[in-house]
């Protein structure tokens, strides 16, 4: 066991665990934060994605003594209380949300391109969500709903 | 996943000094891409793993710069840093070609170019591109540093020069001059998330439309990652022409059988690298006409 040390949705943490396990189940198991879903589990789903100091990474594939020191932001931290970020009402507004289970990765790798790139281009969006498969498909809705979020975020 | 200590040391001599320890089960860990899944899958080439070593804060083997002529790109680079890197855009745009189809985002932004490599799959996407570029790998233990050819390091599927106590911390890549122009081209079986079943990297110099030299270098349709020594050898002096394309790409062919043998998927791989490197060299040199 380790004492691991960490920024968890703008919270300083320390925290007691194994060392290899995955970032994945330290934050379902230990923290209770389940938005950050489980799908393939070998990197090429995105379902696991969460931001790792401002970047989009799979959580599937980081070891927890791996993210000591580091900044680790999850879906939960996304939303301003109980008012929803501009991407997240427009996932709903823009039915970009079928299944639902894609949806938190999906978001958060959108998050990430905006902050980095606040007017991307479709191709741009394109290459940043290529790592976030949605097996409902919906990807036309996902890059329409990120496209007006960049416009709205931009223009405030 | 198995219960496995975690090391992260802060610099290479820390590192060289945890490897040296062979009592231990130690293997290197960087962007987790491979050895992550490996644990997970149970692969025989990290069982019984008790140490990982994790190389993303030694801040040696992460820059990008100029040394000694060459571009110097330190082995813990992630595809994300080479990608963004303005002395790889400048100077060696079909590495940064294939970084650019690793993947996905999120691999891009933890894999590294030397754990491309380091394990010697077929399928590395990185390899062809840096084959073209003549890159030699800079090689240390606690007691030694080395530097070969990339070609030379990697021996066979899954097999490379690599010690056990030894960490590559290095890729050096001479600068190639302004008037090579070359291409990159990958197929797989979709855009993203593919792993590469014909990966293609062309380097060319012509003097008037003569060819000066050539470079060839294919992956995932070999063994390993390779050149083509004899076909450079036979395409040197001669004129850029459609016709000389195509026996150009025939030959490739040849070459690849005489490497892999006659494969089940031979009888529709093949035609496809050939049809495929014909078109890269004619896009190449459409380019430049």
């Amino acid at each position: 066991m380790i004492n691991l040390e960490f920024i968890l949705n703008g919270k300083q943490i320390t925290v007691e665990t194994e060392p290899s396990i995955r970032l994945l189940d330290l934050l379902r198991d230990k923290f209770n934060l389940t938005g950050t879903k489980e799908g393939c589990g070998i990197g090429e789903c995105g379902a696991c994605t969460v931001l790792m100091n401002g970047k989009a990474v799979n959580s599937c594939l980081i070891l927890a003594a791996q993210i000591e020191g580091s900044e680790i932001v999850t879906i939960e931290e996304i939303a301003n209380g109980n008012e929803l970020h501009p991407l997240q009402k427009n996932f709903l507004k823009y039915g970009a949300v079928q299944c639902g289970f894609c949806s938190p990765a999906m978001v958060l790798s959108a998050y990430a391109l905006l902050e980095e790139n606040p007017n991307p281009t479709k191709e741009e969006i394109k290459d940043a969500i290529a790592g976030n498969l949605c097996r409902c498909t919906g990807y036309k809705q996902i890059i329409e709903a990120i496209s007006e979020s960049a416009k709205e975020l931009t223009t405030r | 996943m198995p219960s496995i200590e975690i090391l992260i040391p802060k610099s290479l001599n820390e590192a060289l000094g945890i490897l040296s320890d062979q009592n231990k089960v130690l293997k290197i860990i960087a962007g987790g891409t491979d050895v992550v899944t490996g644990l997970k899958q149970e692969s025989n080439r990290f069982i019984n793993t008790e140490v990982l070593v994790d190389v993303n804060h030694i801040a040696e083997i992460k820059e990008i710069e100029r040394r000694n002529g060459k571009i110097s790109i330190g082995a813990a680079s992630t595809f994300s840093e080479i990608f963004k890197d303005q002395i790889v855009s400048n100077e060696l745009p079909i590495l940064k070609k294939a970084v650019a189809t690793i993947g996905n985002l999120q691999i891009r932004n933890r894999a590294t170019i030397a754990g491309n490599f380091v394990n010697n799959a077929p399928c590395a996407d990185t390899v062809p591109a840096l084959l073209i570029y003549n890159a030699t790998i800079e090689i240390e233990s606690i007691n030694s540093k080395r530097e070969i050819p990339l070609q030379e390091f990697l021996q066979a599927p899954y097999k490379t020069q690599l010690k056990k106590d030894e960490i590559v911390t290095r890729i050096n890549i001479p600068v190639p001059p302004k008037t090579f122009i070359g291409d990159f081209y990958k197929l797989g079986r979709r855009q993203a998330v593919a792993i590469s079943r014909i990966t293609l990297a062309v380097l060319m110099e012509l003097n008037e439309n003569k060819i000066n030299e050539i470079r060839i270098a294919a992956g995932a349709v070999t063994p390993i990652g390779t050149r083509f020594p004899e076909l450079e050898k036979f395409a040197k002096g001669n004129e850029v022409n459609d016709n000389f394309f195509k026996a150009l790409a025939s030959k490739i062919g040849e070459e690849i059988i005489k490497l892999t043998g006659l494969r089940w998927s031979s009888e529709y791989k093949l035609p496809a690298v050939q049809q495929m490197f014909y078109q890269t060299l004619n896009r190449m040199t459409k380019r430049i006409k």
